[in-house]
């Protein structure tokens, strides 16, 4: 699908002018009245072929069918498409006692209700047992013209995205009157990706037709190599196996490496893509670990379940409002990171405070909430996995070329996670809590005595810590299911990453997510996704083991001790 | 002062003896018991044997922890690594031990095998039909796996929290590596359906007795080859090391090689108990290595108290007591108490159970002696047990 | 084939041949201790710029400088806390301190004493003094470790010197703060180092302990080489004669305390403009 965002630089394009209204009001008109003149022209010339062509339907012999279809197909009837089409799809039939054309539209016992071709308000329909009509029978030959020529029709439909699919059908089997058709398209064509497509299509056929010259062939060769449409690509590989012209077949596989190479950066691209939306993934889930464990040193094993708190809570807001899925998720943002900050403000003034400088016994008792929550969930919930729906505006992909598209609620959630990065990062620099957050992670007693309630800030930053880990739950129920063992999943990951970044260094946390996240996408493909994540995981292990102090070490005196 | 007052505690002092007391105690009576006709009221069921055999197992697997945990201060949170390990080692020679009665009867490969079209058997499954090869391995592999992991972690300095974040990654990245039916270990069905050990039928009530009669003497020679560490200097040094690490190294302590060492033994005694703990239940899967286990077993120890050794015993008895019997009765409850109890320890219960009993006995009381006249009638406050 | 030449050298001693305990000092210089051109900095802050230090063997020297001068810095790089970013320190002629660990520093001879008194405080009086007796310090040496009589008799001499005879089996966690100093001493005094750093040995000691600890940093001189870092000028005055002032990471002046103390640089530092 192409988005309206995308389109409107192809518009400009094709319509130079469209700056002012009224010239692109003009061209438009004489564009459409092109195209009616063509259609006007041909309808009256044939207006009988139409009717000739249905008569032909009804014979036994494929041949006649055969010649019935292309009658009319090139009919210009209103109703070419709907005759193709039953036909297509083995709905049209003939009644043997009258001979004629006639669709099923019921059942009635064990007899079929049938009415006459073309009749919507139903006055022919009678009821006839199955024996009395025969199927107009195809066979494999005539459903491929069938789809060529509802293919061609479909050539002026008003979507581009059917336009684009009707070329596609037609690339390698064009006969003379559709190449002339497509060709008389291409000068019209107003989308530019259907322009390449249409461009392609007639290449392929210039290419592989018996009469070009070898000029022709070279120029379709150099349109081809241009394209990264996959039929582009297969035609040449085709050519380049079959031809006998050195000179062509150099060409072609000349064309053939440049368009390989041109997928594999494309590959690569995606790659990255997918990368980063996993490390956006984990950036998202470590962060809210970056503060609680970086600034204030305290381990939440429970991070992992403040995260499935904030997918619960968009599950919740989302039963609550269902008619109206994209606001829901906007709401659910707040609302889940007042829920998860919350119950984490609760574990803090709960248990955490009672153990600061007990790292290991944190971790413990926080191992311990999280169970807690788990089976909390789970009481409650149920044990059993809930989907969250997907907004309208998060669905659908982006197409940068036929070989690389970006899939919106991946773009979503990198988005969403540079500004949720962007608004901590400033949240920290530069408001009252966030210079007592950090005065109290550097020296408590002296935060104390300059007046900083370092109870308050230690509650403030660990909810706040809890509170983006809620809003990267919101995150994850758009990628995953939601279930009580989401957390569980990342809490692993966002520690690595974490460590992996630096302690207490929130760009380490963001470079560190994201890198793994690409490192994970790249060893992918040919480790497979298991062992990719192991390969990630022992690389930690090990890098951590030559740098404790994780990518961006905290420097100085105090970072000695 | 003409003569030198006993200085340290022995290998075995008082909670040692009672503790070996009640275990050899137990590790009788309860096969004594089984014997009995089943109309016999004290009557113990193979079942239960079976069941307190695993027990056992799980007292092994928390001396360990306790070893490294209550004296070195390393908090582990990969130790059932090393327990599953020792499982899959055993696994794999009860696999070799079926032979030909299996499902698809191949005289040589493992069912799974047959089932994944594999033709031949993996290198790596090789000698396990021998079982001085297969106890071997079980020493062996997580001996050879902590020495590894320890040497990289202990000489780059990893301590506290990152250690402990790192054991858990590298049990997380065993338990998916096992989940692989790649890797050979039967993926996550793991191994099963064994037929029988040294010849020996698995379901027959002596060989079960025996296990659990096995599993007790490993449990005792653990235990006191633990004490033999913790009242050794070697002992005094890694309490040194656990209370001020920095300090020990300045007075010529290589503190990397001290925790590799203790590391290692620990992993190798988490080893055993995973091999003793497969032929009682009948099968090893990847879900031991589930860093839930790991971090199961460490309130055990924290419940029962740390840096005692037998505290880690009644906890891990005690815990896995309460789970067969809360899981059968109250599934639901069962998570719950558990995270309860992971909390409260830490909060209330800092020294376990065992340090409150301790602290109720004034003749054992060396933890707050801040009164400074006293020091001379005090004998027996080494290292603290 | 160059290697197999190199290992037929009879004479040749290989690193790993090499005693790691105590290997005899090589003195010959007169300087225990050298440090040249030492320069250390966290975070663009040269917390050690430039320093040169001497000590001579058997010397009592103390270092005094005001706050952030680097005086422990300095103690950190010679026991091998801290790696400086540049220059050379020298044990002796032949032990080169920047590449050994501090088990290696602490095994070649030097001992240290921490600012803040840090004992094995789950541990006993007698336990920490045994701990760090002086002798192989490897894992499988330290498990069969067996105290033999006369090691018992070196203990109880040092306990009888340190003055907690009394307190043998008290855990050291228990002690008062001056007894964890002296306790601390004592833990050198067993490590029989060639060269003691002692930092702040009596900061919030009482006169008594005080005059206590001066006895005991006094009998040590001689027999060890002492550096003292001490703020307590009538403390310092009482011991050394030789006394080095630190000032942002570099030798300000050195010589006698009543040299010293009537330096311009040093009162403008101590006084301010």
């Amino acid at each position: 699908m192409c988005t309206p965002g995308l389109m409107a630089p192809r518009g400009a394009i094709l319509f130079p002018f469209s700056g002012s209204g009224g010239l692109q009001m003009l061209l438009r008109v004489l564009w459409v009245s092109l195209l009616l003149g063509f259609g006007l022209a041909t309808s009256i010339a044939r207006a009988d072929s139409f009717e000739q062509g249905l008569e032909q339907l009804k014979s036994k012999d494929f041949s006649h069918i055969e010649q019935g279809i292309a009658a009319i197909a090139s009919s210009g009837n209103a109703n070419t498409e709907l005759v193709l089409n039953l036909l297509l799809n083995g709905e049209l039939y003939r009644l043997k006692k009258t001979d004629e054309l006639v669709v099923v539209q019921g059942k009635q016992d064990k007899k079929l209700i049938i009415v006459n071709l073309f009749d919507d308000s139903g006055a022919s329909a009678q009821t006839v047992s199955k024996r009395k009509i025969k199927k107009v029978r195809i066979n494999n030959n005539i459903r491929a013209s069938l789809k060529a020529a509802l293919a061609s029709l479909k050539l002026s439909a008003a979507e581009p995205e059917q336009r684009r699919q009707a070329v596609n059908q037609l690339i390698g089997k064009l006969t003379p009157e559709l190449y002339q058709t497509l060709s008389q398209r291409l000068d019209v064509e107003s989308d530019s990706s259907v322009q390449e497509l249409i461009a392609v299509a007639l290449a392929v056929t210039d290419l592989n037709s018996a009469d070009s010259d070898s000029a022709v062939q070279q120029t379709a060769v150099a349109t081809l190599s241009d394209s990264l449409q996959p039929a582009a690509r297969n035609a040449l590989a085709q050519f380049v196996e079959t031809t006998d012209n050195a000179i062509l077949k150099s060409q072609a596989s000349k064309g053939l490496r440049s368009i390989d190479e041109k997928r594999k950066w494309a590959g690569h691209a995606e790659t990255l893509f997918f990368g980063l939306s996993l490390g956006s993934v984990l950036v998202l889930a470590a962060i809210g670990l970056a503060i609680t464990f970086g600034v204030m040193g305290v381990i939440n094993m429970a991070h992992g379940e403040l995260i499935m708190l904030g997918a619960y809570t968009t599950y919740v807001v989302q039963l609550l409002m269902p008619d109206n899925i994209a606001l829901s998720i906007l709401v659910s943002i707040p609302a889940a990171f007042l829920v998860s900050a919350f119950v984490g403000i609760l574990i803090e003034r709960g248990v955490i405070r009672f153990l600061y400088g007990r790292p290991l016994e944190t971790l413990l008792a926080t191992f311990g909430i999280s169970l807690i929550l788990q089976q909390a969930v789970r009481s409650i919930f149920s044990p059993l996995n809930r989907s969250v729906a997907t907004p309208e505006f998060m669905s659908g992909v982006i197409e940068i070329n036929p070989v690389l598209s970006l899939t919106l609620n991946r773009l979503y959630i990198i988005a969403f996670c540079l500004i949720v990065f962007a608004l901590l990062f400033m949240l920290l620099r530069y408001t009252r809590l966030g210079i007592e957050v950090r005065a109290v992670a550097q020296n408590r007693a002296m935060a104390r005595a300059m007046g900083v309630r370092s109870e308050w800030v230690d509650a403030m930053t660990f909810g706040l810590g809890s509170g983006i880990a809620g809003v990267a739950g919101v995150a994850l129920s758009q990628l995953t299911n939601v279930g009580p063992n989401l957390g569980q999943a990342y809490i692993i990951d966002s520690f690595m990453v974490v460590v992996f970044g630096g302690v207490g260094n929130l760009w380490g946390t963001l470079v560190a997510g994201l890198s793994l996240g690409v490192a994970n996408k790249i060893m992918e493909p040919w480790a497979g996704a298991v062992l990719a994540k192991i390969l990630v995981l022992v690389f930690i292990i090990l890098f951590i083991q030559k740098r404790p102090r994780g990518l961006f070490p905290q420097k100085g005196r105090s970072a000695e001790g | 002062m003409t003569t030198h007052p006993q200085m340290y505690e022995g290998i075995f002092n008082k909670s040692t003896i009672r503790f070996l007391t009640v275990l050899i105690v137990v590790a009788l009576a309860v096969p004594l018991l089984n014997a009995l006709d089943s109309s016999n009221p004290l009557h113990v069921s193979t079942y239960t044997m079976t069941l307190m055999g695993k027990y056992l197992c799980y007292a092994l697997l928390a001396v360990a922890v306790d070893l490294v945990w209550g004296y070195l201060g390393i908090l582990s949170l990969g130790h059932a690594a090393f327990f599953a390990l020792g499982g899959y080692a055993m696994g794999m020679y009860l696999m070799r031990q079926i032979g030909d009665r299996g499902v698809y009867g191949d005289p040589l490969l493992p069912d799974f095998m047959v089932f994944l079209n594999w033709q031949e058997l993996p290198w790596f499954w090789y000698g396990f039909d021998q079982f001085w090869f297969a106890a071997l391995m079980i020493v062996l592999v997580p001996g050879l796996l902590a020495f590894v992991f320890g040497w990289l972690a202990f000489r780059s300095r990893v301590t506290g929290v990152y250690l402990s974040i790192i054991t858990q990654a590298l049990t997380y990245a065993l338990l998916l590596a096992f989940f692989r039916n790649e890797m050979g270990f039967g993926g996550n069905n793991g191994l099963t359906d064994f037929k029988d050990i040294l010849g020996f039928d698995l379901q027959s009530d002596a060989t079960r007795m025996a296990l659990y009669v096995a599993s007790a003497i490993a449990l005792g020679l653990g235990y006191i080859a633990c004490r033999m560490i913790v009242t050794s200097r070697l002992g005094r040094v890694a309490v040194a090391i656990r209370d001020a690490e920095a300090r020990t190294r300045f007075i010529g302590y290589k503190v990397e090689n001290v925790k590799l060492f203790i590391f290692v033994v620990s992993a190798v005694l988490a080893g055993v108990a995973g091999a003793l703990y497969v032929p009682q239940v009948g099968i090893i899967n990847p879900s031991e290595f589930s860093p839930l286990n790991s971090i199961e077993l460490v309130v055990w120890v924290a419940l029962g108290g740390r840096a005692t050794l037998y505290g880690a015993v009644v906890g891990a008895v005690a815990v896995n007591y309460a789970k067969t019997y809360l899981t059968a009765a109250m599934p639901e409850i069962w998570l719950f108490s558990l995270g309860a109890m992971f909390v409260l320890v830490t909060l209330f219960l800092p020294k376990g159970v065992m340090g409150i009993l301790q602290r109720e006995r004034p003749d054992n009381d060396d933890s707050d002696g801040n009164n400074l006249d006293n020091g001379n009638d005090l004998d027996n406050c080494g290292v603290k047990a | 084939m160059r290697l197999i030449e190199e290992f037929q050298h009879r004479d040749k001693v290989f690193d790993f041949m090499m005693p790691n305990t105590s290997p005899a000092l090589d003195v010959g210089q007169g300087y225990l201790l050298y440090l040249e051109d030492i320069s250390v900095s966290f975070d663009g802050f040269k917390a050690i710029n430039k320093l040169n230090l001497y000590i001579n063997e058997g010397e009592l020297r103390c270092i005094i400088g005001p706050n952030g001068a680097g005086k422990t810095t300095m103690m950190d790089i010679i026991t091998g806390k801290t790696r400086p970013d540049e220059g050379s320190a020298w044990f002796g002629q032949k032990i080169n301190l920047l590449e050994m660990s501090e088990p290696e520093i602490a095994q070649a001879g030097i001992g240290r004493k921490f600012q803040k008194p840090t004992v094995f405080e789950q541990q006993t009086v007698f336990a920490n003094l045994e701990l760090a007796m002086t002798g192989p310090k490897g894992v499988f040496t330290t498990l069969m470790a067996k105290l033999s009589s006369s090691q018992l008799d070196h203990i109880d001499h040092v306990l009888g010197q340190i003055g907690l005879k009394q307190q043998r089996n008290l855990l050291a966690g228990a002690l008062s703060h001056g007894q964890k100093q002296w306790l601390e001493i004592g833990m050198l005094l067993m490590q029989n180092p060639k060269l003691l750093l002692v930092d702040e040995p009596v900061a919030g000691m009482t006169h008594q302990e005080m005059d206590r600890t001066g006895e005991l940093l006094t009998s040590l001189a001689g027999e060890h080489t002492v550096i003292l870092v001490e703020h307590d000028m009538d403390f310092v005055r009482s011991l050394a004669n030789q006394v080095t002032v630190l000032h942002q990471g570099s030798v300000l002046a050195e010589g006698t305390m009543d040299q010293v103390q009537s330096d311009d640089k040093v009162v403008q530092v101590y006084l301010g403009e």
